[in-house]
């Protein structure tokens, strides 16, 4: 399975790939912004989870987790951020996005979030 | 300043460190004198605003940096390049991002992060009062905490509230 990682801090990115590698999971594509996301997405049915970044330059991971469900794509999202508080994941819930992980995390928490998705 | 308004950083550089790097933190003695980093120091800074306003910043040599960022990557880094600073920024942005949400009767927003080599006598004169630097030591190398953070009175926060309302 594909797992597209979206942030536009390379170092997060390459923290997430490192952690899901460990996890098992060696296919990971990345985007550095929404508007990639969105491309990406759109170009890669191969894709089997999103792990959005909220916070980003050219499209917001908000923007881009509207964007990707108004085309129809059920790819599940999960967004991930450190803007923990209660309307900010609601916002991200009602817009589609299936679930939300907040940093800081460690491998762990980021394997037993991501595992009904990783195994699905 | 007050306790209620550092406590939240301080907590959140202990959360963070435990849980992204598996790596607990000693607290040193706040305000103590503050230890110069030197020309290549690494300073990750990050604004406050909202309800209270501020800055916070994470000041380290580029040992710890080095240590920090290759901790969280899991490789061993030779040079301060683009990659560690893009991490230390990452780093002051979740301490800040943490530490806000602690803040749970204000409302607050973060800058973007910003990184810098040096080192800063002092960030800003705005924040001479309420402007506390906290040392840490860790297996990964010694850092501090700087914080200059003030909370809007209920008059501001007001005018603030009237002056949204009224566009």
């Amino acid at each position: 399975m594909q797992v597209l990682v979206v942030d536009d801090s390379q170092i997060m990115r390459r923290i997430i790939v490192s952690w899901l590698k460990k996890a098992g999971v060696g296919n990971v594509l990345e985007a550095a912004d929404g508007s990639e996301a969105v491309e990406q997405v759109s170009s890669n049915p191969d894709i089997k989870l999103v792990l959005m970044d909220w916070n980003m330059p050219n499209m917001t991971g908000l923007e881009a987790l509207t964007q990707i469900r108004s085309s129809g794509h059920k790819v599940p999202i999960v967004m991930v951020t450190t803007e923990s508080e209660k309307e900010r994941v609601m916002e991200a819930i009602k817009a589609g996005a299936n679930d939300y992980l907040a940093k800081p995390f460690d491998p762990k928490t980021i394997k037993t979030k991501l595992q009904k998705y990783l195994t699905g | 300043m007050k306790a209620e308004n550092i406590n939240p950083f301080l907590l959140s550089v202990h959360e963070v460190f435990e849980t992204m790097l598996d790596c607990p933190v000693e607290t040193g003695q706040i305000g103590a004198t503050e230890k110069k980093q030197g020309p290549t120091g690494i300073i990750g800074l990050i604004g406050l605003s909202g309800d209270g306003k501020g800055i916070v910043a994470i000041k380290m040599p580029p040992t710890t940096a080095l240590a920090l960022v290759g901790k969280m990557i899991g490789e061993k880094l030779r040079s301060v390049d683009a990659s560690v600073v893009d991490g230390i920024g990452e780093v002051v942005n979740i301490i800040a991002g943490v530490a806000k949400a602690k803040f749970t009767n204000l409302s607050l927003s973060l800058s973007l992060p910003t990184v810098v080599r040096g080192d800063i006598c002092k960030l800003s004169s705005q924040f001479d009062e309420s402007w506390v630097e906290i040392p840490f030591s860790s297996e990964l190398g010694e850092f501090s905490l700087a914080v200059g953070f003030c909370v809007a009175t209920e008059n501001e926060k007001e005018k603030k509230h009237a002056s949204t309302c009224s566009r």
